[in-house]
């Protein structure tokens, strides 16, 4: 990995009010799959926000790929991908292959390139027979598959995935879970309560009451967390 | 409420969205304005027919829109009543839903891609007045993606207040239906921000 895949947090902090959501955070991540854990509330997707500039901090600076997402929010905006954990609010279009398509909006594509591309993607995905469908009729792991294919057709540099299988069944999990982990390409950020999906990421980060508390090998990591909150 | 594209190769899913939209716009201004006229809604619905079997989707599908709003109809049919004679009443009610129909075939026969297009270049001119065309084109096309979604959390509600043996009234009905999808239009902010839509 080079200086322009590299993440880094430093002495950030963030407040919602009065309250503190991220507390003097300072992190540097070159590695590939980053995992991301800790309990509800503890920051972690605050933390995954602030790299689609979707949270600013409120001290402190980040820089993610060599961009500052305060002041080049649509820069990065192009370059890292974002996936929600509620797959029904990121659905834009009301077909699925008008959804994909969607995120090609406005790049000077012809009507042609951007039907390949989407044809493609939805192959990619096992979506295909669902081209025309309603995007909003796909099971919970269709539209999560959706997610993703509208988010890498873009080819982010970054894909951040703040709890992708929160409201899916074992089967799905376990199939986004190896699109994300065994097939991307990208860096990835993925913020998880699945410890075995966190266990797979080449590094992972432990989040507690706003703050950074652990960065480490997964197993050790996640490991120590699990007997913590046994 | 709004239907979606369904595929076909009939002269109405070929001809040109921007073209559709106009002759639509035309019609139903026709309608609107001939309402003291005895044979519009005759001539409106002869319209509807011949739309529909052009399109090759059959009168089974112009009943199926039909029937998805006839509850809007039946209000609006009773309410007039009380105040009209039942022949406006049933004129007025008949006009409304030879327009709602005229629309549906639009969007059955065009796909919203090429909706939002043809709406962008028809408001091309007003980008001198400051209108962002691409902006009022994504907001028709959430508008239509939105739908569902509404009626689903509708769904949910009424479902967890019977479960819970909770009578469905309107007071206990619209509020958590407002916060949802309040709880919603802010997911979806996010998720076009996150995609570089500002």
């Amino acid at each position: 990995m080079t200086s322009a895949s590299e993440i880094s947090f430093d002495g950030v902090s963030v407040d919602f009010g009065d309250r503190p959501a991220l507390s003097d955070v300072s992190v540097t991540l070159t590695e590939r799959r980053i995992g991301v854990i800790g309990s509800n509330g503890s920051g972690k997707s605050t933390f995954a926000r602030m790299l689609n500039a979707l949270v600013l901090p409120t001290t402190g600076q980040v820089r993610v790929h060599g961009l500052d997402p305060a002041g080049q929010a649509k820069q990065l905006r192009r370059r890292v991908g974002f996936i929600f954990s509620n797959p029904d609010a990121q659905i834009v279009m009301p077909t699925v292959a008008e959804d994909v398509a969607f995120s090609l909006r406005g790049r000077g594509l012809s009507r042609a390139e951007v039907a390949e591309r989407v044809e493609a993607t939805l192959e990619v995905y096992g979506l295909t027979e669902h081209s025309a469908a309603p995007a909003h009729g796909l099971s919970g792991g269709q539209k999560q598959l959706l997610a993703l294919s509208s988010v890498l057709i873009g080819e982010p540099d970054l894909v951040v995935a703040d709890e992708p299988t929160a409201m899916l069944d074992a089967a799905n999990t376990r199939r986004i879970g190896n699109h994300l982990l065994d097939e991307l390409t990208q860096q990835l950020v993925l913020v998880t309560h699945d410890l075995t999906l966190a266990r797979r990421c080449d590094v992972v980060l432990r989040f507690e009451e706003g703050r950074l508390v652990e960065r480490g090998e997964p197993d050790f990591v996640v490991d120590r967390y699990e007997r913590e909150h046994a | 409420m709004i239907a979606l594209y369904r595929e076909g190769t009939s002269p109405l899913h070929r001809a040109p969205a921007g073209a559709k939209v106009l002759v639509f716009m035309i019609v139903a201004l026709a309608i609107t304005l001939s309402a003291e006229n005895p044979f519009t809604v005759p001539v409106a619905a002869a319209l509807a027919i011949i739309g529909y079997l052009a399109a090759g989707l059959g009168l089974g599908t112009l009943l199926a829109q039909i029937s998805v709003v006839r509850w809007v109809i039946v209000i609006m049919l009773v309410t007039q009543l009380i105040f009209l004679p039942p022949l406006a009443a049933a004129t007025n009610t008949g006009r409304v839903l030879a327009v709602i129909v005229l629309a549906a075939l639009i969007t059955l026969t065009t796909r919203i891609p090429a909706l939002l297009d043809a709406t962008e270049h028809a408001l091309g001119p007003l980008r001198r007045f400051g209108v962002d065309p691409a902006r009022i084109g994504l907001l028709l096309g959430m508008t239509i993606t939105t739908i569902p979604v509404i009626m689903g959390i509708a769904t949910r509600i009424r479902d967890a207040q019977r479960a819970r043996g909770v009578p469905v009234r309107p007071a206990t009905f619209v509020v958590p239906l407002l916060i949802l999808s309040l709880k919603h239009s802010d997911e979806l902010a996010d998720a076009l921000a996150a995609r570089g839509i500002d």
